[in-house]
């Protein structure tokens, strides 16, 4: 069973391929055989290209070059990636435990979305904080975040039409959102083709993340940061506790400063960079 | 030999009768439940329906507001250290450990001795007055661990649930450390809050399956409503009504085991019964 994991990374005003590297170092520490690609444009760094089995370009141009939030290229990762078949996550998460047996599961599926995300406690999230346009407008409830991509023709046909949402927001989705996000336009084009039951299933919990944003986590006051409300720490082992729970599974930590440079050092010492 | 039984703890303080409460509630136990009952106490008893009389002096007091209904409180001594001695105190090889002012009328917690866990507690409970949510009952803080009851807890002795037990001792015993890793508010011990973390602890600092639910459903009232009177299997109360403070309905159930935490009006009813 091959175990592809892919990530798109567009350095902005962040390092995104840093990012992306430590999820590599931590799906390494966990998924054995695992092999992995980066599709960028930017510079990989010595210490980190041996995390990837392939550094691909992202073909046909920039189409984010004008964008801070760099979701234009995201429908390029299937035609880019040198695999039939592959895990595509977001940079910002690490892998906390071995996830082979999703493979097996998503290996029946043309693509596959998240729909069930959890809390740091564990619970299945509920809250619609953030997903008000995807109750307003009915649209299935994907997250992007982690999704599972094979080669097949009903695949690049969802693609194509993702590419041609994204591309033309203000005509497709100008009235459900005015910022261009992956997420809706998963979900819209689900709607579209009619096809959520063939991409995702609501009582599946893989693929599933810890969405540790801050207003869906349970707590009585909103927050800006969830980092501002909880703590946060990982052991020398790089087991990671957010308030009193262990964390396992795959944590999405959303914002950028979590990964500092004691984490960072953490994970190189740990597998030897 | 399998020997089954209920275990009580009741410890006076200058205003309420928990030896009286204990009594009603091994009454109802052999009615209901056809159980005998042990009572863990430091006081003498003149009555002949406990099996056992453990005397136990408590090892610490601490202080605690009781209500007596939205209007009336006062502050009183609170001795609860014993619980955690449940699993070396208890005469039974399978015990069930119930508050005093826990008021049986059904024999639905028989079926905790014909069940094959080893272990129970309730997460959930049901307020009777259906307006009120205490996030408190849920979480034992706003962004801490699930609450367990420690009010109805089943256990057989077995040498995890011993393990249990002597955790339970090591988090009391080191309750000023618990209490701020586990971002607990106020300064009275519970056993509710004690017996969570443990549980936390024992399932790996994760959501896990150690306490299975209880059977049934635990329904509560709390110490803002009034229990104004018991007959047989009738009890009435005056619940506290939403944002009518000092206003009650009333409401009567019938065959239905509750916990009433107004011990004032608990010992009142019980006179008049």
């Amino acid at each position: 069973m091959n175990k592809n994991f892919v990530m798109l990374a567009q350095n902005s005003s962040h390092d995104y391929v840093e990012q992306a590297s430590v999820c590599a170092m931590s799906i390494h520490l966990h998924v054995p055989d695992a092999k992995i690609s980066l599709i960028t444009n930017d510079p990989v760094p010595d210490c980190y290209a041996q995390l990837f089995d392939n550094v691909v370009d992202i073909p046909w141009g920039d189409l984010a070059e004008k964008h801070e939030w760099k979701i234009h290229n995201r429908w390029k990762i299937l035609h880019a990636m040198p695999y039939d078949n592959a895990l595509v996550l977001d940079t910002d998460m690490l892998i906390l435990e071995d996830i082979s047996h999703w493979f097996k599961f998503l290996s029946k599926y043309d693509l596959f979305y998240t729909t069930n995300v959890k809390t740091y406690r564990n619970d299945i999230i509920t809250g619609d904080f953030y997903r008000k346009n995807f109750v307003k407008h009915q649209l299935p409830n994907l997250y992007a975040g982690i999704h599972y991509v094979n080669k097949t023709p009903f695949t690049y046909q969802f693609n194509s039409l993702l590419d041609k949402i994204i591309q033309n927001w203000n005509e497709f989705a100008g009235y459900i959102q005015k910022n261009p996000s992956i997420d809706v336009a998963a979900g819209l084009t689900a709607k579209l083709l009619d096809c959520e039951s063939q991409i995702t299933n609501s009582q599946s919990l893989i693929p599933s993340f810890t969405h540790v944003k801050p207003n869906i986590q349970g707590w009585a006051s909103l927050n800006e940061s969830w980092q501002k409300q909880i703590g946060s720490y990982f052991t020398d082992d790089l087991e990671l506790w957010i308030g009193n729970y262990k964390q396992s599974g795959v944590f999405h930590y959303t914002e950028k400063d979590f990964l500092n440079d004691e984490i960072i050092k953490k994970y190189k010492t740990k597998i030897g960079i | 030999m399998t020997l089954q039984g209920i275990l009580v703890f009741a410890f006076n303080n200058s205003q309420i009768d928990y030896i009286s409460q204990a009594i009603n509630l091994a009454t109802r136990a052999k009615k209901f439940l056809n159980l005998p009952v042990s009572i863990v106490t430091d006081s003498s008893i003149d009555s002949d329906v406990f099996e056992h009389i453990i005397h136990y002096k408590p090892s610490f007091t601490t202080g605690k507001r009781y209500y007596d209904g939205a209007l009336s409180n006062k502050n009183l001594n609170f001795r609860n250290d014993a619980r955690t001695h449940a699993y070396d105190l208890t005469p039974y090889s399978e015990t069930l450990i119930l508050d005093t002012d826990f008021v049986i009328a059904d024999s639905v917690l028989s079926y905790c001795f014909e069940q094959s866990h080893d272990f129970l507690a309730y997460k959930n409970a049901t307020d009777l007055s259906g307006h009120r949510n205490y996030g408190e009952f849920q979480y034992v803080s706003d962004t801490g661990v699930d609450f367990y009851w420690a009010t109805v807890v089943f256990f057989r002795k077995t040498l995890l649930n011993k393990t249990f037990f002597d955790l339970l001792n090591h988090v009391k015993e080191n309750w000023t450390h618990y209490k701020q890793v586990y971002r607990i508010e106020g300064s009275t011990y519970r056993n509710d809050h004690a017996f969570s973390i443990a549980i936390h602890i024992i399932n790996g600092f994760q959501k896990g399956d150690f306490a299975k639910s209880v059977p049934g459903n635990l329904l509560y009232t709390t110490d803002k409503d009034i229990l104004h009177s018991i007959e047989d299997n009738d009890f009435v109360f005056m619940l506290e009504k939403q944002r009518r403070k000092g206003e009650y309905t009333v409401v009567k159930t019938a065959n239905q085991s509750i916990h009433v935490m107004n011990k004032f009006s608990l010992d009142r009813a019980l006179k008049n019964e």
